[in-house]
């Protein structure tokens, strides 16, 4: 880290890469989920960027541009082991509207991999459980894929999802895949049932009372990620399990405009979400003194 | 660092000398009563260059972060864009910044140029800035009532980060060099030899300025130490919250503030530029996500974040360097009184009622 000012006179090499500055993406096709959720499969015009892009690590996010529009922080929900760089967005606002409007072929742009992502390397010989609800798969998507990429690597991989109703359960080849993988448990869940639905009705917390499941709490780190109530009340039930507050990890959303520590919208306490995070233990989250 | 004398009629050669040398000189200018800024210096007005004069509001922060600043410019036809990012790196200087907003210019070096990115449109600012500090040494002009740069230990003369650093020393001007580029400028012959009784009157001048300021004790130490353990009461957080009028005027008038927000708008058919503005986190938007949820609603959840980035041990380490200068801009601006002086001081008179005594 180098953080000389410049004087005039001090002139040192001018850095030559432009932190703001997007660079151009095709979009290859596009894939219904849920209602509202699609998920846009892109590679970048130039083919060293997408090289470098690669590099990314599971939980990272990218700004996505969509000119004269504006940009937006999106997870990578890919794992770097998959052949495909995409990206999962629910349609919210202006940029999401416009990016749901383009077609394959058209182009749009994208910066990144930010943030710091899951070191999947400190969980080696570990167990896995992943509780997601809703749209809160999308960032542990990544981690799921890489993890069963590198299946030896890990103990237990579990995994607990919920939706409101079943046609919101997101990315389902891959819960199925999931489902009927031996190296992995997936629970599924949703709040109101639908004819067509057999499984578990009832929040994500209600899966770890279910017969026949056990979660492994020693040795173990948990994945949370989904809306905020969700997320406390199944902290609440990791923590009555006996899970230390340092071995739940979650990632954090925030209003962000730079992605690179610079416009102070992402800051709250005394982290800046897209530098320091968007994943932070349970235990630094508590730390960072303001609410979530 | 080395120091020469200048008579005192010369001292704005130096601007002329640095308008020779292709820079476009910015330099400040007063107008009725308080109004002051910062103007560019041109054959016509070059005579009213001011040298002592109250601080200008309006801080030289915009030099390398204007309050708009465009970042690319994008041009869309039949389905291609092409992205053009834009860039400022005209060779500018500042005649007369103050030794607060030399310090205010080092703290954005440090957060701009430091940790894992690089701002390269600040950089291309900054590199091609040169910094003439002038020393406050007027106790009627040069010193406002709000100042307290001595207990920020950023003035009144600067130390270090100047390229050039002017002192009137009553009947001359004392020039210190803090840069080859300023030392450069010594090779004129109008630059004297500088004796040690100009050093031994310097020291005497700035130790008699110093006892001039209103402040010049302060609890900045004891402030901090009481944000980052978080023992400052939510009941002193609401009280300064609820001062707060949400105007925004003191992030805007401060030469540390870094907070900015990025737009694009339309400036031409299929033509879009991408700008950043300067923005503030006492400003109600300034967190709100899509869908509207607010992380930080209450006011003095946002009032706190200002004070609070300026002041937590963390961020100061973490930048090496403090996002207050004591320039005292927001003190004078706020309508609610609660520019940092004013903070620091609730702070340490709610510290009394701390006190949780049990008589028995
Ligand atoms: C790290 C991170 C990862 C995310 N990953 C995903 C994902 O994988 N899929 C998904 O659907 N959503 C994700 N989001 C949320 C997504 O960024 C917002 O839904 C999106 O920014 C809304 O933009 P909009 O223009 O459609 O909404 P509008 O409300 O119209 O937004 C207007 C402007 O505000 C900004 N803005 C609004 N909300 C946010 C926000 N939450 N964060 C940053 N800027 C915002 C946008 O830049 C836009 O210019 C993520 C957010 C973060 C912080
Ligand atoms: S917080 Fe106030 S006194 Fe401190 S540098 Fe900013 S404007 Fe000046
Ligand atoms: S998004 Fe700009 S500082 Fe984090």
């Amino acid at each position: 880290m180098s953080c000389v000012a410049h004087n005039s006179a001090s002139a040192a090499a001018v850095a030559t890469e432009n932190i703001y500055l997007p660079k151009l993406v095709v979009l290859d096709r596009v894939t219904d989920d849920i209602p509202e959720v699609r998920t846009f499969y892109w590679h970048f015009e130039d083919a060293t960027e997408q090289a470098k892009f690669k590099h990314f690590r599971p939980g990272q996010f990218a700004q996505v541009s969509l000119f004269g529009i504006g940009e937006f922080p999106a997870s990578l929900p890919p794992s770097p082991t998959e052949e495909e760089t995409f990206f999962t967005i629910r349609q919210v606002g202006s940029c999401t509207a416009a990016l749901h409007q383009l077609k394959p072929g058209e182009k749009f742009a994208v910066r990144g991999p930010y943030g710091n992502g899951f070191r999947m390397e400190d969980y080696y010989g570990k167990n896995l459980v992943f509780v997601a609800g809703g749209i809160g798969l999308i960032p542990l998507r990544s981690c799921i894929v890489y993890a069963l990429k590198h299946r030896d690597k890990y103990q237990r991989i579990q995994i607990y999802y919920g939706s409101k109703t079943p046609r919101e359960l997101m990315y389902l080849p891959n819960l199925r895949e999931w489902q009927q993988s031996s190296g992995i448990e997936c629970y599924l869940t949703v709040d109101r049932s639908a004819d067509s639905w057999s499984g578990n009705v009832g929040v994500v917390g209600s899966l770890f009372k279910q017969p026949g499941v056990q979660v492994p709490v020693e040795n173990t780190t948990a994945f949370v990620c989904g809306p905020p109530v969700m997320f406390r009340f199944v902290i609440k039930d990791l923590l009555a399990m006996g899970f230390r507050e340092g071995d739940i990890v979650s990632t954090l959303e925030r209003y962000m405009k730079c992605g690179v520590g610079k416009c102070g919208h992402c800051c709250i306490g005394v982290a800046y979400v897209c530098v320091d995070g968007p994943v932070f233990t349970y235990e630094q989250i508590k730390k960072l003194g303001e609410d979530i | 660092m080395k120091a020469r004398i200048l008579e005192h009629g010369d001292v704005l050669k130096i601007v002329d000398l640095l308008r020779e040398q292709g820079h476009e000189v910015f330099a400040p200018f007063a107008g009725r009563g308080r109004d002051t800024w910062f103007d560019l210096v041109t054959d016509e007005n070059r005579g009213r260059v001011q040298v002592h004069l109250p601080n200008p509001y309006y801080p030289p922060k915009r030099f390398v972060l204007p309050h708009i600043e465009r970042l690319m410019k994008v041009r869309k036809s039949n389905g291609d864009i092409q992205i053009e990012p834009t860039y400022r790196d005209r060779k500018r200087a500042i005649f007369g910044i103050r030794s607060c907003d030399v310090a205010g210019i080092w703290h954005l070096d440090r957060f701009y140029l430091g940790r894992d990115f690089r701002d390269l449109y600040y950089e291309k600012r900054r590199k091609n800035l040169f910094l003439v500090n002038v020393v406050c040494t007027d106790p009627e002009r040069d010193i406002g009532e709000e100042c307290f740069c001595p207990c920020a230990d950023t003035g009144p003369a600067a130390r270090e980060n100047f390229d050039l650093q002017v002192m009137d020393l009553g009947d001359e001007f004392m020039v210190v060099a803090g840069s080859p580029a300023g030392e450069a400028f010594f090779a004129n012959p109008m630059f004297k030899q500088a004796t040690e009784a100009h050093v031994e009157k310097r020291r005497a001048i700035l130790g008699e300025v110093r006892k001039r300021f209103k402040t010049t004790t302060s609890w900045f130490p004891a402030t901090v130490r009481y944000v980052s353990q978080g023992t400052i009461l939510d009941k002193t957080w609401e009280e300064i919250g609820s001062r707060c009028l949400e105007c925004g005027g003191c992030t805007y008038v401060c030469p540390a503030c870094t907070c900015f927000t990025v737009s694009d708008r339309q400036i031409g058919p299929g033509e879009i530029e991408r700008v950043r503005i300067w923005d503030a986190c006492a400003l109600s938007g300034f967190t709100r996500m899509a869908g509207g949820h607010n992380p930080r609603r209450a006011v003095h959840d946002r009032r706190n974040r200002r004070f609070f980035r300026k002041l937590a041990h963390y961020f100061i380490q973490r930048e090496l360097s403090m996002a207050c200068v004591g320039c005292g801009r927001c003190a004078a601006v706020c309508h609610g009184d609660i520019g940092m002086p004013s903070v620091v001081e609730m702070i340490r008179r709610a510290t009394a009622e701390n006190d949780k005594l049990q008589p028995v």
